[in-house]
């Protein structure tokens, strides 16, 4: 397995896939910059919490379109070099799969650790209130990584089975759209959405007052049976987009 | 001698269709195999089936003396090397960078990459982006990853398509080169009779999925040699006196098909057969060309 993984980086050598990452944190950092320009000293009191509310929310875009993208180009090289009828006859398909996925989640690791130093390095330059929530920061790795990674095998899963990378493309951006307006609806039909679970899995909570215009940040409860249902969604994906690939004929 | 590749009643369907028939393939060790049909005729289907890239609807496929299975297929495919349809390869790497993932994958020393290259002929351009390369260049690139294990069987689909004549006859030479200096076994797919009749000493020839002839290139060969077609005013008693007289005889249209034989033989038959009152009304010297038996064999025009 080890050969099949370092292989993957071999590939994605000249491919500018880390460009990708790098683009959607800078994108990430001038948001969080922008939002956090106009608060003022109470605000910044509760400036992990407010990060921890937004960044979810904008992972619903960011996420996806990086899940995308890096499946997309892992992939197409495959498609495009007519790979996939030479690898099957040197290691089970079934490797060819779990590496490709192995190293695309280094990417999508990268992606969420960028978005806990964009977090943390603000949090401490601009003296967020209180010490550094590093529970609920793992936390927000966690479960970051765990939604994303079920994205990118979804993602993964169709790139490898079709050449056309325009249709996995298409397919994660309205996820991704579809995932953050689901934020609007009850949590029941959240949890029916696969890209909505950044929101499911939200630590905090917001209060905003329409008459003083306020709004208030809180600590919530871990949603465990939404963690439950992403862990199963996870399983099901990897293992039908597993089957699909190794049933498929080249 | 053994046989390296054995089908038994390989077949593909789709839904009705059947893109391969019933094919009972042999390969015997050592061979160059010509596995000719035209376009569409089921060739890369059962070269896949062969390495389990497609699987078969029936039959069963032995290679090595060992039945194909879905748990020992990769096993045995340690000793397969194979290039199907066009070469598979990473465009963005370099010649070397794309053995080199190739190499790793199958575990053979680094030491192969360096000596494929020079097989291939392809050393001074190893640091070159494959997708700089041209067709030819990449159709050497992919019998070099085919290479790169040494294997003992080696399959190649139309190796040759898309190169132009000077690239065609060097594939060749090196095709032709590779059992005798590693003792591999060769199967090679072809649309081109003239590409077989030069590369093969066994050949198959596979028409809308069924495979019609399989038998060495010389005895395709003998088909093509001179006979003589004999025509007589009763050819029912003429079929009885040659039988009679050891002359082998085929039908055809009007007339006898009989072997070539001396001019003294022909004259003493001649005249039996007019003291048996049998009206001798002509006698052809006929040569069927390797074309007219494989449009013969195959119902198809043939690509030269």
């Amino acid at each position: 397995m080890s050969a099949a993984i370092w292989m993957e980086v071999l590939k994605a050598k000249g491919r500018k896939i880390w460009l990708v990452v790098a683009i959607m944190m800078a994108v990430q950092l001038l948001w969080a910059g922008w939002a956090i320009s106009n608060k003022d000293a109470n605000d910044l009191a509760q400036g992990w919490l407010f990060f921890l509310y937004q960044f979810p929310m904008l992972n619903c875009i960011i996420m996806p379109v990086i899940a995308a993208v890096v499946a997309s180009r892992l992939s197409d090289v495959e498609h495009k070099g007519q790979t996939f009828k030479l690898l099957e006859t040197i290691i089970p398909t079934k490797r060819i799969f779990a590496a490709k996925f192995i190293w695309g989640s280094i990417y999508m690791l990268g992606a969420a650790l960028g978005q806990l130093a964009i977090m943390i390095g603000m949090g401490v330059v601009l003296h967020f209130g209180g010490p550094v929530p590093w529970g609920a920061l793992v936390g927000y790795l966690l479960f970051t990584l765990m939604v994303s990674l079920t994205i990118y095998v979804f993602q993964q899963g169709i790139s490898m089975l079709v050449a056309n990378q325009m249709v996995p493309m298409t397919l994660g951006l309205i996820g991704g759209f579809i995932g953050l307006f689901s934020m609007f609806f009850p949590q029941g039909f959240q949890k029916l959405v696969l890209w909505s679970y950044y929101g499911v899995l939200m630590q905090v909570g917001m209060n905003w007052d329409p008459i003083t215009r306020a709004t208030d940040f809180y600590w919530k409860a871990i949603d465990w049976p939404g963690l439950g249902l992403i862990l199963v969604f996870f399983g099901l994906i990897y293992g039908v987009g597993q089957i699909l690939f190794v049933r498929r004929e080249v | 001698m053994n046989n390296i590749i054995e089908t038994e009643g390989l077949s593909k369907q789709y839904g009705n269709v059947y893109r391969v028939k019933d094919v009972d393939l042999s390969v015997p060790e050592g061979a160059i195999y010509g596995f000719l049909g035209p376009n569409g005729a089921g060739k890369s289907t059962t070269l896949k089936m062969i390495l389990g890239l497609t699987k078969p609807t029936a039959g069963a496929i032995t290679v090595f003396g060992k039945r194909v299975n879905s748990k020992n297929r990769l096993e045995n495919l340690k000793h397969v090397g194979s290039l199907i349809e066009s070469p598979s390869y990473y465009g963005h790497l370099t010649g070397a960078e794309n053995l080199r993932i190739f190499q790793t994958l199958r575990g053979v020393p680094k030491q192969n990459i360096v000596d494929v290259l020079k097989i291939v002929r392809l050393e001074n351009q190893q640091h070159k982006k494959v997708s700089q390369y041209s067709l030819g260049m990449k159709q050497r690139l992919g019998l070099a990853s085919a290479l790169l294990g040494y294997p003992k069987l080696l399959i190649l689909d139309e190796p040759t398509n898309g190169l132009d004549p000077a690239g065609i006859s060097e594939m060749r030479e090196l095709i032709q080169s590779l059992p005798q200096k590693f003792g591999m076994t060769v199967v090679v797919s072809s649309h081109l009779l003239s590409e077989v009749d030069q590369l093969a000493t066994r050949v198959g020839i596979i028409r809308e999925g069924e495979l019609v002839y399989q038998d060495s290139l010389t005895k395709l060969h003998q088909y093509s040699k001179q006979h003589l077609a004999v025509r007589t005013l009763n050819n029912e008693v003429t079929k009885a006196f040659l039988s009679q007289n050891g002359v082998t005889w085929e039908a055809e249209d009007d007339y006898l098909i009989i072997p070539q034989m001396r001019d003294t033989r022909m004259a003493e038959i001649s005249k039996a057969l007019g003291q048996n009152n049998i009206g001798l009304v002509r006698i052809e010297e006929r040569k069927k060309s390797l074309e007219d038996i494989f449009l013969e064999l195959t119902g198809t025009a043939v690509s030269l």
